[in-house]
């Protein structure tokens, strides 16, 4: 989710220093006064939100903005719109699996059904040939 | 409600942008509205795909409260708050909705309204959100870049713009 990686004022400014340009991970992290697990721990969350990308090339892997989400960010309903889409594609998930559930209820309390009549006309059978 | 949401083109920061929705879900409207109100149930679908609720508080009565922290693939937790305006079983209901901060602040607020009809056994869903604040947000988020922000801004925008 692009906004909650956008809570963060430190994430925030992460990007902000993006803007310039490719940077290191230890550049990053100068300003910041903070250690670089700590910064990695942020740039993670920016890079599965899709707002950073980290090359995979070059071996200081340095980060560089990614204005695709950003732009989605702007644009609230489109953020909106796919929250409910995908909540909506679940409820309909979770709506299916109750039907299936009290089918499958039904089918068994039908078959408890047949069974007592069953037993019930056994029973009487039973008294009847008893009775004889 | 404020001058500026009452009329109906885009305000400031999204405010008074509408979306609106519709689907169609084969089960019979009152298994649906239910599972819209049912803390238990709700907790099964809101949010996004991979995410789960394990908190889902949910007072479905006018004025009551609306709180769920709805937690990523990733294990991040997402707090929403909100209350509810109107409850009209099987047919209706109005919240608000806010993504919160990391302080529990309401980053902005949706208005939500729900609709629910029924026909031939399925149930068709309307949901139209309204953005009501978000001043602080849209400021927040996408300008409040603490370090030398209005240049930030600035150039985010045509960075933005120009990718």
């Amino acid at each position: 989710m692009t906004f909650a990686a956008l809570a963060d004022p430190t994430r925030r400014a992460i990007l902000a220093r993006l803007i310039s340009g490719e940077i290191s991970v230890t550049e990053l992290a100068e300003p910041f006064r903070m250690s670089l697990p700590a910064v990695s721990k942020h740039l993670k969350v920016l890079e599965r939100a899709g707002l950073i990308a980290r090359s995979r090339e070059a071996q200081w892997r340095p980060c560089q903005l990614n204005a695709g989400p950003l732009k989605e960010v702007a644009d609230w309903m489109e953020h909106y719109r796919k929250f409910y889409e995908q909540s909506f594609d679940r409820l309909e998930i979770y709506l299916r699996g109750l039907k299936a559930e009290k089918g499958s209820k039904d089918l068994t309390q039908r078959k408890q059904q047949r069974k007592t009549q069953r037993d019930a006309e056994e029973n009487k059978n039973v008294r009847a040939k008893r009775k004889k | 409600m404020s001058e500026r949401n009452a009329k109906s083109n885009v305000g400031e920061h999204g405010v008074g942008r509408v979306l609106a929705m519709t689907r169609v879900f084969d089960a019979p409207r009152k298994a649906v509205f239910a599972a819209w109100i049912d803390p238990k149930q709700v907790a099964q679908w809101w949010g996004p795909t991979g995410f789960t609720s394990p908190v889902c508080e949910l007072d479905a009565r006018p004025g009551g409260a609306i709180l769920i922290h709805m937690r990523g693939p990733d294990g991040t937790i997402y707090p929403m708050s909100g209350v509810y305006k109107e409850v009209v079983p099987p047919e209706r209901i109005v919240f608000t909705a806010s993504a919160l901060d990391k302080d529990g602040k309401a980053m902005f607020e949706n208005l939500n309204t729900v609709i629910f009809s029924e026909r031939d056994g399925k149930t068709t869903v309307t949901l139209r959100v309204e953005v009501v604040k978000s001043s602080a947000v849209a400021e927040q988020y996408l300008a409040g870049m603490e370090i030398g922000w209005k240049l930030s801004l600035d150039r985010l925008d045509a960075f933005v713009t120009k990718n």
